[in-house]
């Protein structure tokens, strides 16, 4: 098919800083892409903000039981929960703990998976057949699974889900960097840099890792969307984030039982969640588009 | 092919060991001495020390793990801590009902998403699979617990089409096997579409044309053979999800299978009981991916062949 | 001369795409005798493929759009015919090789299957005769017919390669386009396959397109050759009249660029430069930038076809003011 291969070939003939503005330039014309990097901005600024935007003491900690249950309003934006705090408050300090708990798991995930991922495809072999034997047995178990379990042994706290949401995203971080490693390692240039005799961790580090970000980033990119799934879910069942601590999904197990008369009161944090997990999601979709123009 | 399901089965056998270790381990992880907890604050030195024996919790961690390896085998995971009763009797009374909730999902899913991505990336821009597309990625944004909310909200307290929860007939099933079906519908029509485009581009599918089959028949008997493989794969991937989906959905509709009952069990802290319920869920995750593995054989001749 | 089966005027391929527009097949005129071969030489990118995904209206549209061009099939005008009609005549009035045979089979699909799918479709047959005939035709082109129950990645190369001419013949078609179809073999296995599909439209009285830029494939089986540059075919003539009497520089160019048996100390002189960008080909003629001969007049204008004989023309600004004019290189 000579002629349609010309125009594709042209694509990845060009330079590395190019590169970057070439899959920027796509991005850009994504609309989709474009959307959830606006939201997701939104989000950042409120909880880069949220002190700015409602008093934490007050609207969304203190208790204020004549005001409960008060539908959206002039005073109360989103209405207030079954304490009488304003909804609206505790979603923007919800961000803040949805978005710090997405990230940190995601990059424990990414240092220990990754780390575990790369001396798996890099080394190959033996080392590899161990690492990621021991990581199918941490696979076989449903990610949520893990990550419930982890918590209910270590107990609810802001730590713990942090370390088990991370731990139980090591396998499939280790899968994706030995996948981008063992693409990238039997290159011209790793040889070279061997050949020249740097050493493994160097050339890891600075030459492996480097050139298999795409695929990476597109991946964390997805699972800091997840990890905020699995922040809320395990809160909303109790081993997250603890009341009186505004979060996402504890906000909807507390309302669960007024849903009857006062559907707000479950609606706009099940919202703040979807829409902050669309528009990583979003991202994420828009950067593979725009790393791996083939598909397009 | 009987070679390549015994190979397969054989896999399975360190991978069980293991995640019974691996889980087993975690649990040990738990703070506080177990016995105090079940006997309570009130309890005598003498009675907890008794009961420490009783338990084996004295042992290494080793050796209480073999026990409890032995015991299972015999198909007895030991007695819950706030009840007394048996783990292995508790779940098998309720796993039917976690089963019927995720094969009602997982077939609700294929059977949507099969057709829609498909037909998405047929029409490839058009309105449909533009719709369609945006559709998908808000599903998979919605956690389920809120899509079971919601749909609760909706057709039990508004509508009154369909129990809230419980277990009660046909009409309960149906709203927490859609709140499950639609995170994996939803990334199975996505898995769908792209393997779909992916192959439509490939020589073989011009191959066909040029032998003058049918565009119609160019979908169904060349590309969605080809184009199911990465989507059975995720299929069963979703199968896991699923699964861990099921713990929050049957906790929002009531919905007595194993789920909830390891959400109770966590909150009792039965430590049994919950270490049974996770052996159970990736007991059978795992068998969801050993059928898969096999019906990924009947799909793929390249995969039959290298194990005939 | 037994009359024409295909006949191309005006052809006109373009492809839109995010980048630009692809000017791929720009106003070519092809026509071919019953029973004999036609080659079309070119480089890479010179529209080739496009060409022959025309005559099958097969372009994947979108990004492809036949701009203008009449295609006529055995007597039947194949741009007007509905969508149904065009599936009747693909694998049956007219069927194609293609380049790559590792990915041309479908890998989940018995290659017998694959065979008697046409045969089903363009004969109507029963299962069972359809099959019988495939197994034919996998012994006609050197398989066992026992292998019929096998998939393609049983196959070597060679063998797929086999397989896909099965499926061409199967339906008996009387034009075969076969696009480069020895490029991704071993050159062992070229020769057989070039062999064979010489034997087969011998004895089937096909006509047939030879799509390559390998000048010995040519030498070997076309009757007439069309050379393509940049979308255009810039020389036509008799296989005679191409290999003894070059006219356009590229033409020449191509020549010279091949080793030379006879001479092994001549020096090759490969043609420099790119192909021109297709995205935004220059407004005289697409080759100027790389011939030796080129003048001024080479940049701005689009040279008119020059006939030396009926079959016989080129399109170069060398000529049309001195037809004697002999190039410096060449054979001729």
């Amino acid at each position: 098919m000579s002629d349609r291969t010309l125009s594709r070939k042209m694509i990845p003939a060009t330079k590395k800083r190019s590169q970057a503005l070439d899959v920027w330039k796509r991005l850009r014309k994504s609309n989709s892409a474009i959307a959830g990097l606006i939201l997701i901005f939104i989000f950042l600024c409120l909880a880069v903000f949220a002190p700015l935007i409602a008093d934490y003491e007050n609207d969304a900690l203190k208790m204020n039981i004549i005001e409960r249950l008060q539908s959206p309003g002039a005073d109360h934006w989103f209405g207030t929960d079954e304490m009488g705090r304003d909804i609206f408050a505790r979603i923007v300090y919800g961000t803040r703990i949805s978005l710090f708990v997405g990230v940190i798991s995601v990059s424990i995930a990414l240092t220990l998976g990754g780390t575990l991922g790369a001396i798996a495809g890099y080394y190959g072999g033996k080392i590899d057949n161990i690492i990621m034997r021991t990581l199918d047995v941490l696979l076989a178990i449903p990610t949520i699974l893990l990550a419930i379990t982890i918590v209910a042994a270590l107990g609810a706290s802001i730590l713990n889900l942090m370390i088990a949401v991370g731990i139980s995203n090591i396998p499939g971080f280790a899968r994706v960097v030995r996948a981008a490693v063992l693409s990238i390692k039997d290159q011209e240039f790793i040889e070279a840099a061997r050949a020249i005799g740097s050493r493994d961790h160097t050339i890891i580090l600075k030459h492996v890792l480097p050139n298999s970000m795409a695929p990476i980033i597109v991946f964390a990119t997805l699972k800091v969307a997840s990890a905020i799934m699995a922040t809320a879910s395990l809160s909303f069942i109790g081993l997250g984030i603890q009341p009186p601590t505004p979060e996402w999904g504890s906000m909807l197990a507390g309302g669960r039982a007024y849903i009857r008369d006062n559907m707000y009161i479950v609606l706009y944090p099940g919202l703040a969640i979807v829409l902050t997990v669309l528009s990583l999601n979003l991202i994420g979709d828009g950067l593979r588009d725009a790393l791996d123009p083939k598909l397009k | 092919m009987i070679k390549y399901v015994i190979r397969r089965l054989m896999m399975l056998f360190p991978v069980m060991v293991g995640v019974i270790f691996l889980v087993f381990f975690i649990i040990s992880l738990t703070p506080g001495d177990v016995a105090t907890i079940i006997l309570g604050d009130g309890a005598t030195e003498e009675r907890i020390k008794d009961l420490r024996e009783e338990l084996g919790l004295d042992d290494p961690l080793i050796v209480q793990y073999g026990n409890y390896m032995i015991d299972l085998v015999q198909g007895d995971m030991g007695k819950s801590y706030s009840t007394g009763l048996s783990v292995a009797g508790e779940i098998k009374q309720r796993f039917p009902n976690t089963f019927k909730l995720t094969i009602t999902a997982i077939f609700l899913s294929v059977l949507i998403s099969i057709p829609i991505g498909v037909i998405s990336a047929t029409r490839q821009y058009s309105i449909f699979d533009n719709i369609g597309m945006i559709v998908a990625l808000i599903g998979i944004s919605m956690p389920s617990f809120w899509t079971g909310l919601i749909l609760i909200i909706l057709f039990s307290l508004k509508l009154g089409w369909f129990p809230s929860g419980g277990m009660k007939g046909i009409m309960s099933l149906i709203l927490p096997a859609f709140t499950l079906a639609i995170a994996s519908t939803a990334s199975i029509t996505r898995t769908t579409r792209s393997s779909m485009l992916e192959v439509i581009r490939q020589d073989y599918i011009t191959t066909a044309k040029a032998k003058g089959v049918s565009r119609r028949s160019v979908i169904n008997k060349h590309a969605l053979k080809n184009a199911l493989i990465p989507a059975v794969t995720v299929i069963g991937l979703e199968f896991g999800v699923l699964l861990g989906g099921a713990v929050l959905t049957e906790t929002v509709f009531s919905w007595p299978g194993i789920g909830r009952l390891m959400v109770e069990s966590i909150q009792r802290k039965d430590t049994p009981m919950v270490l049974g319920c996770v052996i159970v869920f990736a007991l059978s995750f795992s068998i969801v991916n050993l059928i898969i593995d096999i019906l990924y054989a009947f799909i793929d001749p390249r995969i039959k062949s290298n194990y005939s | 001369m037994k009359g024409t089966v295909l006949k191309v005027e005006n052809l006109a391929v373009r492809y839109v795409t995010e980048d630009g527009i692809v000017q791929a097949v720009n106003g070519i005129d092809i026509s071919v005798e019953k029973g004999s071969t036609l080659g079309l030489v070119g480089e890479t990118g010179a529209g080739k493929t496009t060409t022959a995904l025309s005559v099958l209206r097969l372009i994947p549209d979108p990004p492809g759009e036949v701009v203008s061009g009449k295609i006529e099939l055995d007597g039947k005008a194949l741009m007007e015919l509905p969508e149904s009609k065009m599936e009747k005549i693909r694998g049956g009035l007219v069927s194609m090789i293609f380049q790559d045979p590792m990915t041309a089979l479908n890998p989940v699909l018995k290659v017998g299957d694959q065979i008697a799918e046409a045969i089903k479709i363009h004969q109507q047959l029963s299962q069972d005769k359809a099959l019988q005939k495939a197994r034919e035709m996998l012994e006609m082109v050197g398989i066992p017919g026992a292998r019929m129950n096998e998939y393609p990645h049983q196959f070597s190369g060679g063998m797929k390669q086999r397989v896909v001419i099965a499926i061409a013949l199967s339906c008996s078609p009387k034009l075969l386009i076969a696009d480069e179809p020895t490029t991704a073999l071993d050159v062992t296995i070229q020769a057989q396959v070039l062999e064979l599909m010489k034997e087969l439209k011998e004895k089937m009285d096909m006509a047939m397109i030879m799509i390559t830029h390998d000048l010995g494939v040519v030498a070997e089986v076309c009757d007439n050759v069309a050379i393509m540059y940049a979308g255009r075919i810039v020389e036509q003539g008799t296989l005679e009249e191409i290999f003894n009497n070059t006219k356009h520089p590229y033409t020449e160019g191509l020549f010279l660029s091949i080793p030379n048996i006879d001479d092994r100390k001549a020096e090759l002189k490969p043609i420099r430069g790119l192909m021109s960008d297709p995205f935004n080909l220059p407004p005289g003629c697409s080759f100027c930038d790389r011939c030796d001969y080129a003048m001024d007049k080479c940049a701005t204008e689009k040279p008119e076809k020059v006939h030396f004989s009926p079959d016989h023309f080129v399109e170069c600004h060398l000529y049309p003011d001195n037809k004697e004019f002999q190039l410096k290189g060449g054979k001729g």
